[in-house]
Formats: C-alpha cells, sequence, structure tokens
C-alpha cells in the first residue's frame, strides 16, 4: 500500500498491482455473496423444517401416547395417513420412547416401528450405507428388536462400533448363540479402542459369563494396543465374579509389566476377583505398593481395600504409613477407611492425621446417603 | 532534511512490505485453518447424531468428574450455580467449591442453602494455595465439598479445589457459568474414546446476555439486541467453530476456555496446577501441558468438543470489555515470553514449530502490526508515500477477507447445531460480522497497545467484570 512496484511480472507478462488486486478483491466478493446466500438459504430452509415439525409434534404426541394405550393402536392406518413430515416426527417420537419405556408398552410401540417400514429401510442401509448409516440402521433393529434384515444380510461388521452395534443388536433380541460368539465379534482381530458403548456392550457380555472374555484376554492381551487393553481391564474390574486362579494370570502379569495406565487398570480389575491364594505372596504384594506411579499405588490399595481381610489390610496400613504422595494417600485412606469395622484397634495412632481426615469424609458420605435415601422415600 | 524524509520514506517502506507480508501469512494460516475446522465439525456433527442404542447413566465407565467452582464474593448467585452444578447430568461427579476468601456472604450462603458442616480433621496434606481456614461438607449433597480459603485468586482457588478432589478428572468452571445438563457427558469423549491418552478437553462458550435462563438451565437461545454483546457472540462462534476446531483437527489446541475445560487431575497435580503468577491461568495451563508432555517424550491429547456448551455473561460496556481484553493481552504476552523456548522448536512438535507461532504471528504481533499501520499511515500519505488507489484496493480486501472469515463462522453454526434458529438472527448474526471487521477489529489493535504498554509497565489486576444478570422468564 505504501510506496510498492506497481506492477507484477511473470512468464514475462506485466500486470498492474491495482489489477491483480481489484481481481483479488472481486473473487473476495463473489466468495462473500455465495457465502452470504448460502448461510441464510441453509437457515431459512433448517427454519422451515423445524417449524413444520414443531407445528405438528404436539398433535402426533398425543395421538400415539392415546395409540399406544388403547386397546388396538392400528398404527398402519395411522401411519397411512401421515404426510412426509409426520413420518419424520413420529419416527423421532418413537425413538425417544424406545428408549425410555420397557415392557409392553415397548413391545406396543415397536409395531409402530413395523407400521413405518423401518426395519426394511435399515436392511437396505445396512447394505448400501456408509458407516454412520450402518451404525443408524442398526440402532433401529435393536431398539425395534427386529434382528431379521441384519441376519439376513450380508454385512459384516469392520469397525469397532459396527462391532458393538452388531453384539447388541444379537445380545438384546437373544440371537447370540452364547457369550464366546459375542466375545469374538467384538475382539477377534480388532487393533482400535472401543467408545464406551463398545466398552459397555462388551461388559453386559462378560457379566453372563466371563470366562470366555479372560480367555481371549489371556490369549491376545500382548497384540491390543494399549488403550484397548485398559478397557478390557476396565471391564474385568467390573465383573465382581469368581473365575479359576489360571485365569487371572495375565492380569497379574499386566500389573507387574504393564505402562502407568493398564497397571493401574490391572489392580482394578483384580480388586473385583477377591483375595485368592495366588496372590498371597507377600513379594507381589510388596512390589505392587511400592510402585513407582502414585496412580497404580491409589489402584493397588483400592485392590488391597476391596479385598479387605486382616492379611491385606496390614499390607495396606503399611504402606500408607509410608505413604507420600497425597492423591495416593487420601484416596488409599478412604478405602481404608470404609473397612474400619475389621479394626480391632484403632488404625489412627498408626496413621495420623489422614486417617482422621478420611474418617470423618466416610462419615458424610454416609450421612448424605441417608439424607438422599429419606428424600427418595 | 532530505535524508530525514529518505530514512522515513525506507522505514515505511519496509514496514509496508512487512505488513502486507505478515497479513498473507496470517491470512492463508486462517483460511487453512477454517478448512480444517469444516472437516472437523462434519465428522463431530455425524458423530453427535448418533445415538447408541445403551443406557449411560447405567455404564460404570465414566470416570468420575470432579467440577472445581472457585468463588470470589459471588453471594448474589451462588446458590443457584451450585445447584445448577450438583444437577448436572453425569453418573459420577463431585463439586468443590473454593471460596477464595470472599467479603461477602458467599460462604454464609453455601452453609444456610446445602446444610454444611465444618470438617474437625486438618487437610493431610500439602496445598499449593493460600492457607485453607476450613473445609465443609453437606449433611444433604454427598458429593457437595466446600473449602474456605484466603484470598489468592482465582489460579490459587483451582489449585486448592484440584487437589482436594478425590475424582480422575477435573472440570474447571466459573461461578457465574451456566453449563447445559448433559455437557459433560459429550466433554468427557476424549477421554472415554483416548482413555490411556487424553489430558484435556474444552468445550464452547456461548454468549448468555439475551438468552432466558431459568433453575439453572437455558430455556431460550437470543441474540442480544445491543451491538457489543452482539458483536462478542460473533467473535466467539468464530474463534471456537472455527479457530479451535481447526486446531484441534491437527491436535495442536494451545486454549482452553478457563470457564469451561475438563483436565486429568493428576497430570495437572504433576505440573505443579495452575501457576499464580499469571493472569491468563487457562492459556497457561495447556501450554504448559503441551511443553511437559512433550519434554517427557509421552503421547497425549488435548481435544475440543463442539458439542457440550457453556453460558457466559460478556461485557455489553465498552469500559468493561476493554478492560477483560487488555487483561487478556497481556495475559497471552506473558505466557508467550513464559515459553517463548518452545517456539520454532522441533522438540515441541507440531505446536512448537508451526501452532505457538501462528498464534503469535496472528492474535500477537499482527494485532500490534495493524495497529502500527493505523498511525503510519497518515504518516506515509503526509509524505506522499501513499498510493491512496492501492490503499483503498487493499482496504477493502483486508475487510472483505475478513468477513468471509467471519461468516465462517457463522455457517458453521447454522450448519451444525444451528441454536440461533430464526433466520432473522443469522441476518443479525451476519452483520455483526460486519461490524466486527469495521470499527471493532480497528479497536481492538488499539487495546493490543494498551495491553502491551500495561505488560511493559507491569499491571497485574483483574479488574472487576460487571453483570447485568441473565434474563429470566420474569423478565
Amino acid at each position: 500500500m505504501i510506496g510498492f512496484v506497481p506492477a507484477v511480472t511473470a512468464f514475462g507478462y506485466s500486470v498492474p498491482q491495482t489489477v491483480v488486486l481489484v481481481f483479488v478483491a472481486l473473487v473476495v466478493g463473489l466468495l462473500l455473496a455465495v457465502q452470504f446466500y448460502l448461510t441464510i438459504g441453509l437457515s431459512v430452509y433448517r427454519s422451515v423444517k423445524q417449524t413444520r415439525r414443531d407445528r405438528v409434534e404436539s398433535e402426533l404426541r398425543g395421538e400415539l401416547l392415546d395409540r399406544l394405550f388403547a386397546e388396538d393402536p392400528d398404527w398402519e392406518a395411522w401411519v397411512s395417513d401421515l404426510s412426509s413430515v409426520e413420518r419424520d416426527v413420529v419416527e423421532s417420537l418413537l425413538d425417544e420412547h424406545l428408549r425410555e419405556l420397557d415392557g409392553t408398552e415397548a413391545e406396543t410401540l415397536r409395531g409402530l416401528g413395523d407400521a413405518l417400514e423401518i426395519p426394511e429401510h435399515a436392511g437396505r442401509r445396512l447394505e448400501a450405507g456408509d458407516e454412520y448409516e450402518r451404525l443408524h440402521a442398526l440402532t433401529w433393529l435393536t431398539l425395534l428388536r427386529r434382528p431379521g434384515p441384519y441376519l439376513d444380510s450380508s454385512f459384516e461388521p469392520r469397525t469397532p462400533r459396527e462391532r458393538a452395534s452388531v453384539v447388541t443388536l444379537l445380545e438384546q433380541t437373544d440371537r447370540l448363540a452364547d457369550e464366546e460368539t459375542g466375545i469374538a465379534i467384538l475382539l477377534d482381530g480388532i487393533d482400535a479402542q472401543f467408545t464406551v458403548f463398545g466398552q459397555d456392550t462388551l461388559y453386559r457380555v462378560a457379566r453372563r459369563d466371563p470366562a470366555p472374555l479372560l480367555r481371549t484376554a489371556s490369549e491376545a492381551y500382548q497384540t491390543w494396543p494399549e488403550p484397548l487393553l485398559g478397557q478390557v481391564l476396565a471391564v474385568c474390574a467390573q465383573l465382581e465374579t469368581s473365575v479359576r486362579d489360571g485365569e487371572l494370570a495375565w492380569i497379574v502379569a499386566v500389573l507387574e509389566t504393564g505402562t502407568e495406565a493398564t497397571r493401574a487398570a490391572a489392580a482394578d480389575a483384580l480388586a473385583s476377583f477377591g483375595w485368592r491364594a495366588s496372590l498371597r505372596y507377600r513379594s507381589f504384594l510388596e512390589r505392587a505398593v511400592n510402585d513407582p506411579s502414585p496412580r497404580v499405588r491409589n489402584a493397588v490399595y483400592g485392590m488391597l481395600a476391596s479385598w479387605g481381610d486382616r492379611a491385606a489390610l496390614d499390607v495396606l496400613q503399611q504402606a500408607l504409613a509410608e505413604e507420600t504422595d497425597p492423591s495416593a494417600l487420601t484416596a488409599g485412606m478412604t478405602a481404608l477407611a470404609r473397612r474400619q469395622d475389621h479394626f480391632e484397634t484403632d488404625p489412627g495412632v498408626m496413621l495420623g492425621a489422614a486417617w482422621d481426615w478420611s474418617l470423618e469424609h466416610v462419615e458424610y458420605d454416609r450421612l448424605a446417603r441417608r439424607a438422599e435415601t429419606r428424600k427418595v422415600r | 532534511m532530505h535524508t530525514l524524509a529518505h530514512l522515513v520514506a525506507t522505514v515505511v517502506f519496509a514496514f509496508g512490505v512487512f505488513a502486507v507480508s505478515l497479513y498473507a501469512l496470517i491470512n492463508v494460516g486462517y483460511l487453512l485453518l477454517h478448512a480444517l475446522a469444516l472437516l472437523e465439525l462434519r465428522d463431530s456433527v455425524r458423530e453427535s447424531r448418533w445415538d447408541p442404542p445403551f443406557r449411560k447413566f447405567a455404564s460404570p465407565f465414566y470416570p468420575g468428574i470432579g467440577v472445581v467452582v472457585p468463588a470470589y464474593n459471588e453471594a448474589e448467585t451462588i446458590a443457584e450455580s451450585v445447584q445448577s452444578m450438583l444437577s448436572l447430568n453425569y453418573p459420577e461427579l463431585e463439586v468443590v467449591v473454593v471460596n477464595d476468601g470472599s467479603t461477602d456472604r458467599t460462604l454464609e450462603q453455601l452453609i444456610d442453602t446445602f446444610d454444611l458442616e465444618s470438617v474437625d480433621a486438618e487437610v493431610p496434606f500439602e496445598v499449593p494455595a493460600e492457607e485453607i481456614h476450613d473445609v465443609y461438607r453437606s449433611t444433604t449433597y454427598e458429593e457437595l465439598l466446600v473449602v474456605d480459603k484466603e484470598n489468592g485468586g482465582k489460579s490459587d482457588a483451582l489449585n486448592a479445589g484440584l487437589w482436594l478432589t478425590e475424582m480422575p478428572l477435573f472440570c474447571a468452571v466459573d461461578a457465574d457459568t451456566i453449563i447445559d445438563r448433559d455437557a459433560l457427558l459429550s466433554l468427557v469423549r476424549p477421554f472415554l474414546n483416548e482413555p490411556t491418552t487424553a489430558v484435556a478437553s474444552g468445550g464452547v462458550i456461548r454468549v448468555a446476555n439475551a438468552s432466558t435462563i431459568e433453575d439453572g438451565v437455558v430455556k431460550e437461545t437470543a441474540l442480544p439486541k445491543t451491538g457489543l454483546p452482539g458483536i462478542q457472540v460473533m467473535e466467539y462462534l468464530r474463534a471456537f467453530y472455527s479457530g479451535r476446531l481447526g486446531l484441534n483437527r491437527v491436535n495442536g489446541l494451545i486454549l482452553i476456555s478457563g470457564a469451561f475445560g475438563l483436565f486429568r487431575t493428576d497430570v495437572v497435580q504433576e505440573i505443579g496446577g495452575y501457576r499464580h503468577d499469571t493472569i491468563t491461568e487457562d492459556f497457561d495451563i495447556v501450554v504448559r501441558l503441551h511443553r511437559y508432555l512433550k519434554e517427557h517424550d509421552r503421547t497425549y491429547t488435548v481435544d475440543f468438543v463442539p458439542e457440550p456448551v457453556a453460558w457466559t455473561e460478556v461485557p455489553s460496556k465498552l469500559r468493561v470489555l476493554s478492560r477483560q481484553r487488555r487483561r487478556w493481552f497481556r495475559g497471552m504476552v506473558e505466557t508467550i515470553v513464559t515459553h517463548r523456548r518452545m517456539l520454532f522448536n522441533r522438540r515441541y512438535g507440531r505446536v512448537g514449530t508451526v501452532i505457538l507461532p501462528f498464534f503469535v504471528a496472528a492474535e500477537t504481533v499482527g494485532r500490534l502490526v495493524e495497529g502500527l499501520g493505523y498511525v503510519l499511515l497518515p504518516l506515509a500519505w503526509y509524505f506522499g508515500l501513499l498510493d491512496i488507489e492501492f490503499f483503498l484496493v487493499f482496504v477493502l480486501l483486508t475487510t472483505g477477507f475478513g468477513v468471509f472469515l467471519s461468516w465462517f463462522g457463522v455457517f458453521s453454526e447454522v450448519w451444525s447445531f444451528n441454536r440461533y434458529d430464526s433466520p432473522w438472527q443469522i441476518l443479525r448474526l451476519l452483520w455483526y460480522g460486519v461490524l466486527e471487521n469495521v470499527g471493532y477489529r480497528q479497536w481492538r489493535a488499539f487495546i493490543a497497545w494498551r495491553g502491551l504498554f500495561e505488560y511493559l509497565r507491569g499491571v497485574d489486576t483483574w479488574g472487576a467484570m460487571e453483570r447485568a444478570g441473565f434474563t429470566t422468564e420474569d423478565d
């Protein structure tokens, strides 16, 4: 802008700089015009669509609920009279209610899904759509408890999310042959971690019988990426069931040799399987409570408190007396304080101020929980 | 005399070349960032529209979150704010309110409303904050903890909270921020998808000035009718839907708003918590996380999630806005100076070699150069060095491109979550996009210089935020 060379030269041609700038300004102007109309156009389109939906939604919701509680909902007759906007709104309402209702009402509502031909559409989306299309299709089939279109299709789940959706569909419709099959769909050849939905699905399947999961993990855990291993261990931590010693060896191995995150997850997992002879070795416990990571020690303290027997609590008490990390110390103390009824002598003598602090907080937790229970009643 | 004129001409010419080159560089960068943001937004929108068929509240896999709320003289609103935070939809939640030496009835309000009792036992570990007078527990809300401490500023209060929460994640929230009920369920997503690497995630801050708030929930979204808050709506949309989304695409997010961010508690404790000697603790903490984790060769992610929303009241008076923006600028300069070793340093990966230098060029140097330009232009004209025709075209071009980038934010809003659902509101937003580049932008350049002078003079005050209060249904 200030004393510039007045021309731009390229390939032997010389163009005045102002011409170049005017050209660029025209391009920017054109872009602005396109952007303006695109934004306003899209806004008007979405607004009109929303207004049309809002106009009919309340009436359709009322009609849907009336029919739901009528002796014969006659969904087909109702659906055949609906416009495309109304069908769209009814689909949304159906989705909303199917996620909230159980039992007979939910079963009656599923008839509306059939009347709207959602299973047929879902079947087509499974074959032709992209990943999100397929996920939406599987979700609809699960909500409607209609596994048919999936079973009839050639669709094979490829991503962790698709695997989880397929297992959920089969599990919710009692079409899962056994837990082994569910675990195989979820974990065989997988090279990426799950979303929380996938993890929850794995948990729901493993809760019915943890053996296949523990077996698969024992064979394949070394090949899994760290986040996936962490997720499987977190699932194990929720199982709270009795299993044979041999099936836990891989978790012990992770606790001894894994990364910080997986070591902590392994300690959480061992907490849920209870105190067992194979873990009684003092050297193993000492290594665990002396882990260099406060995060892992925190989890190990939780594990020992969860086992809750005399020997475990003794090791825990000793470890806490020497703990220097504040978060590990408080978490360990809180876990120990929840086991206060297991002590004949007051551990406060050995543990000092931290014990009083944790004990008082555990008392307040109980007090508030009782007040909340009274409120609910 | 002739030599002086020649010197002035040389300086002005050199400045012109530098300014135009910098402008071109910054805008090409922004254009790339906006393109990346569109791709990221497309993915986020598709992700958010798929609701998997499981019951989130029954799932045991959501990590616990401690919501840390620093409060200083918030007696008027604290009870409602805390009640609103206790009502957030999240499976495992703890709310830690830190009364930072308030001189009004903030603490008494909390004690009365939530049946608080003082914990007799001393805090058994060192907390890197000013002296803690008392810790309170509620006899009716298990998830509430209140800390009463000596005044030490926001960073100090946040440190007290993050050392006292037992949750693996903590969410730093301003006491006057309204969080959407389901926001934490979305904000936690990076920690669920990348459980071993995610260390921080940030959500969108929106302007609540004209929206209707009832029982701590935004009932109706509306665009402020006055210019100043309106322009800030535009500014926030551009910053979040373009800047942060684009940076997120390349794992280069270097700023998470202090009003709403989620962090891994142990990692923030590991780096010593928030620094006390900074006035933009939110910027500093994220840059320090990058720096520390890179220096320790750790794999990590810092994410931005465009869906979860927190609402805040923005200044509606120019005087207050000026004070806020000067503070932001001082803090930005201070953080950059503190972490200058990261600039162009390959050890810090993309953040050190590209993102931080670009940020410095665009948000710090760029604004100062722009401000200087407004001073030098009359000089250049006086000395006959200004090609008026060229200048006019250039101004049109820069303004047009600025508007184009601002409108990008509006388009992203309409295309994605469309909270301002009336086309009239969108039309007004587009108008604010023009105003942002004609008048407001020049004012910001002026404020940047004032902020720089204050930084050089060592000014470190926060200044009070004057609030008109949220709109309720009764209003």
